[in-house]
C-alpha cells in the first residue's frame, strides 16, 4: 500500500537535508475535483501532499518548465527537483533522460504505484453526471468510485469513470526511481492495451476521416494539449507565428517572410494540421500519460492519435519509450533488421 | 411584456422562430453542454449547468474575415469587404452570466466607435436567457461580481422555469419581436405567476455560492500588489495555454494575419482571430524581447484586466461569475482564490 506519511516523510527529509531545491507533488486544490500540483520548498508543507485517485496532473512537465526557467535565471540552484510520479510519469521522465532532456542528476524521483487502480477522467465524469461537476471522487475499496456532487451522491464501477489509458495500463507503477511507495501491479484486469485505439484503427478510411473531421472541427486552438506535454518542450513551435527566434541581424524582410505553416484561424483543415504535426512529433515519445486528452476543454479524444503511433513504434521496431534511460531513442537509433519495405 | 410558456410548447414557438431564424440551444455532446443548431424534430432540453463555450462566439466568432485582397501583377489591389451576412440568429438557454458578459463585450466593442463586424452579429443575434433554479456549480460566483442567477442584462428575454411552465420575460425590442411571433403560444402571466417567479428567484440567490470575500477592495488589492511575489507563486503551475480566456465569456482579445491563399495573384483574406493573454507569444516584441516573459506577470494580466483595469475604464467588473477559468483550467487556478489572497494582502 502506497501510505502518504511515507511520501510526506521522505519529502521533508529531502527538503530538511537541502537535498532538493524543492518536491512537485499534489495537494489539495480549490478549483475541481482534482488534486493540483504542489511546490513544496518549506518542510512544515509536505504534510498538505496527497496521494489518490485524483492526482492526476503529469508533473514531469514541470521538470522541462523549470529546466526552461532556469536558462533566464542569473543565479542557480542547482540541486535537484524531486518529483512525485506515477507509472506513465516515470516513463515520461524516462524519455527526458533518453533525449538527454534533462540529466539523471537533476531528478529525484518519488516513484508511486498505482495500485488502486489508477486515475479518474474528467471528462467520463462529466458523462456520467451529464455536465454537473463532481466535487468529489474516491475508490470505494469494492471496485467502484464514489462520486459526489452538487446535488448528492452516486456510486459508478471504476471502469466507467477510470482514465482510458490506465484501463489499458500495464506498467502502473515507474521502473525508475530514487525511492519507490506501493507494491508494483503488472496485471490489471480492466482492458488489454490498445483496445480503445484498436476500435478506431479497425474502421474504414472514410469513416476515420469523418470521426476525426468531427473532433477537429470544434478544436479552439487553445493548445492545452501542447502546453501540458512534458515532450513538448520545443522552443520554438511551428504553429507559432511570432515564436521564431529572433535577433537584432534578424531583418524585418526574414521576419515578414517567415512561413506561416498553419494559420492562426481554428478552421478545419488548420486544426487537423496542427494536432497531426503534434502526434507524428510525439511518435515513439509519448509515454500515454492521456494529459492531452484529459486537459482538451473541447473533449478530443487526443490520446487515440498518440496511441496509434505508439502501437505503430512497438509493432514495427519492438520499441518502446521510456523503459530504460540508457536506451537510444527510437529516432535517434538504427537496426539492421528495421523494416524498410516503406522507402521505394 | 411578462408571458407563461406551456413546457410542452417551447418546441413549437422553436419551430416558428425556425421560420425565419436560425435557432440554437444548448445540447450534451461528447460529454459536454455546448451550444448547437436545432434542427426540426429536435427537443429542447435545458437541463446544462452552463456550457463549456461561452455564447460570445455567436458576436465575436473566433475567425472573423475583415476583408479579402487580390492583386493582379502590375496593378492595384481590390478590397472586397465581407461584412457578416449570416441572417437571425436565436439562441436559447444562456445562463445570466453570459448574458452580462455581452454587457461588457458591448462596451468594448461598440463605445465611441462600433465595430462593423461586432455590431452586425449582434443585432442578428436574440438571446433568451434561463435564469438559474438549481444549485450553482462549484465554481459559479456571479454574486460577488454584481450578478445574480436570473440577471436580465445583456439578454432579450429571461426565461424561468415555474413548475410545468417556463414565465418568459421580453426585455428588448428584439425580444418582444421574437415572443409576438408566436403571441397564440403564450398566456398572459397573472399575479400569482409573478409572486412565484419572485420566489423561485430568492431562493436561487439564497443556494450557496463560491464568493470573493470583499470584492469593493480586490481593485486596490490587485493595484497595492503589483509587484507582489505572490503573482509567481500562484501562477508556478500554469502551463501557458489559452482554455481559460478562450473559454471566458467576456474575453475579447484578438490578432489580426493575412491568409495568403495565392501567390500569383496575390490573394487571400485579412482575419481577425481570438487571441489570448496566457501565450507568451502574446506580447512579443519584434526585438525578441517579451515584457510579459512569467505566469506569474501574465496570470497578473488577466485578473487585473477582469478586476482592475476594466473596473477604472468602465466602473464595472469584467468578470461575470461563471466560473469557466477555474472549472476548465487544466492545474486548477482559481480567479476567486486569487482575488482573495491579493485582496487579503493588501489589508496586511
Amino acid at each position: 500500500m502506497v501510505a502518504i506519511e511515507d511520501i510526506r516523510a521522505r519529502a521533508k527529509e529531502l527538503l530538511e537535508s537541502g537535498k532538493v531545491r524543492s518536491v512537485l507533488g499534489y495537494r489539495r486544490g480549490t478549483a475541481s475535483v482534482l488534486a493540483e500540483p504542489a511546490f513544496v520548498t518549506a518542510p512544515e508543507d509536505t504534510a498538505a501532499l496527497v496521494l489518490d485517485a485524483t492526482c492526476v496532473e503529469n508533473l514531469a512537465l514541470y521538470l522541462v518548465n523549470e529546466k526552461k526557467r532556469q536558462k533566464t535565471q542569473r543565479s542557480q540552484d542547482t540541486r535537484p527537483l524531486a518529483v512525485v510520479a506515477k507509472g506513465c510519469d516515470g516513463r515520461a521522465i524516462t524519455v527526458l533522460l533518453q533525449e538527454n532532456y534533462i540529466k539523471r542528476d537533476e531528478v529525484v524521483i518519488l516513484g508511486v504505484s498505482c495500485e488502486n487502480g489508477g486515475m479518474i477522467d474528467t471528462h467520463k465524469l462529466s458523462r456520467a453526471l451529464r455536465g454537473k461537476a463532481a466535487t468529489g471522487a474516491a475508490f470505494d475499496g469494492n471496485g467502484g468510485i464514489k462520486v459526489a456532487f452538487t446535488a448528492g451522491e452516486t456510486t459508478v464501477p471504476a471502469a466507467e469513470v477510470l482514465a482510458a489509458r490506465c484501463l489499458e495500463c500495464t506498467k502502473a507503477y515507474p521502473l525508475v526511481s530514487d525511492y519507490f511507495f506501493g507494491d508494483k501491479i503488472d496485471e490489471r484486469s480492466y482492458s488489454p492495451r490498445f483496445t480503445a485505439v484498436s476500435a478506431i484503427a479497425e474502421k474504414s478510411p472514410e469513416e476515420r476521416s469523418a470521426f476525426w473531421a468531427g473532433h477537429f472541427e470544434r478544436c479552439i486552438r487553445c493548445y492545452a494539449c501542447r502546453a501540458v506535454c512534458p515532450m513538448c518542450y520545443c522552443d520554438e513551435c511551428v504553429v507559432d507565428s511570432t515564436s521564431f527566434i529572433v535577433n537584432p541581424t534578424t531583418s524585418a524582410d526574414e521576419k515578414a517572410c517567415r512561413i506561416r505553416w498553419i494559420q492562426r484561424s481554428a478552421s478545419p483543415s488548420e486544426n487537423a494540421m496542427y494536432h497531426m504535426v503534434r502526434a507524428i512529433h510525439l511518435a515513439g515519445r509519448c509515454t500515454d500519460c492521456g494529459e492531452c486528452e484529459r486537459v482538451c476543454p473541447v473533449n478530443i479524444p487526443l490520446r487515440l492519435l498518440n496511441t496509434m503511433l505508439e502501437r505503430e513504434a512497438l509493432e514495427m521496431f519492438e520499441y518502446a519509450p521510456g523503459l530504460d534511460p540508457e536506451q537510444p531513442s527510437l529516432i535517434s537509433s538504427f537496426r539492421d533488421g528495421d523494416p524498410n519495405d516503406f522507402i521505394r | 411584456m411578462e408571458m407563461i410558456l406551456k413546457k410542452d410548447r417551447l418546441g413549437e414557438w422553436a419551430a416558428k422562430l425556425r421560420g425565419s431564424a436560425e435557432v440554437f440551444a444548448p445540447v450534451f455532446a461528447d460529454d459536454s453542454w455546448n451550444f448547437c443548431k436545432v434542427e426540426p424534430g429536435a427537443e429542447l432540453t435545458f437541463d446544462h449547468g452552463n456550457t463549456v463555450r461561452p455564447a460570445k462566439g455567436f458576436v465575436f466568432p473566433q475567425r472573423e474575415v475583415l476583408y479579402r485582397f487580390r492583386q493582379e501583377s502590375g496593378e492595384a489591389p481590390q478590397l472586397t469587404p465581407t461584412l457578416p451576412a449570416d441572417g437571425p440568429a436565436v439562441v436559447f438557454g444562456v445562463r445570466p452570466c453570459d448574458g452580462r458578459a455581452m454587457v461588457r463585450n458591448d462596451k468594448v466593442f461598440t463605445c465611441g466607435f462600433a465595430d462593423p463586424y461586432y455590431q452586425a452579429r449582434r443585432d442578428r443575434v436574440v438571446f433568451v436567457g434561463l435564469a438559474c433554479n438549481a444549485p450553482p456549480s462549484p465554481n459559479c460566483f456571479c454574486l460577488s461580481v454584481g450578478g445574480s442567477p436570473h440577471a436580465g442584462d445583456g439578454l432579450d428575454v429571461l426565461m424561468t422555469e415555474l413548475d410545468g411552465r417556463y414565465h418568459v420575460k421580453a426585455l428588448t425590442a428584439k425580444g418582444k419581436e421574437i415572443a409576438g411571433i408566436a403571441e397564440a403560444l403564450f398566456d398572459k402571466a397573472g399575479a400569482a405567476d409573478s409572486s412565484e417567479v419572485e420566489k423561485v428567484h430568492a431562493a436561487a440567490r439564497s443556494h450557496p455560492q463560491r464568493s470573493i470575500a470583499a470584492m469593493e477592495k480586490v481593485a486596490e488589492g490587485l493595484k497595492r500588489n503589483f509587484d507582489s511575489p505572490q503573482w509567481d507563486t500562484l501562477a508556478q503551475a500554469c502551463i501557458g495555454c489559452g482554455a481559460c480566456t478562450y473559454l471566458c465569456p467576456s474575453c475579447h482579445c484578438f490578432d489580426i494575419n493575412d491568409e495568403v491563399s495565392s501567390h500569383s495573384p496575390l490573394a487571400g483574406e485579412r482575419v481577425r482571430t481570438w487571441d489570448n493573454c496566457q501565450f507568451p507569444e502574446f506580447t512579443m516584441h519584434t526585438s525578441g524581447h517579451n515584457p510579459r516573459n512569467t505566469t506569474g506577470a501574465r496570470l497578473r494580466q488577466r485578473i487585473c484586466h477582469k478586476l482592475l483595469y476594466f473596473v477604472e475604464n468602465h466602473n464595472i467588473q469584467q468578470c461575470t461569475g461563471c466560473g469557466r477559468c477555474i472549472s476548465h483550467c487544466p492545474v486548477g487556478i482559481d480567479i476567486v482564490r486569487v482575488a482573495n489572497v491579493m485582496e487579503e494582502a493588501a489589508g496586511q
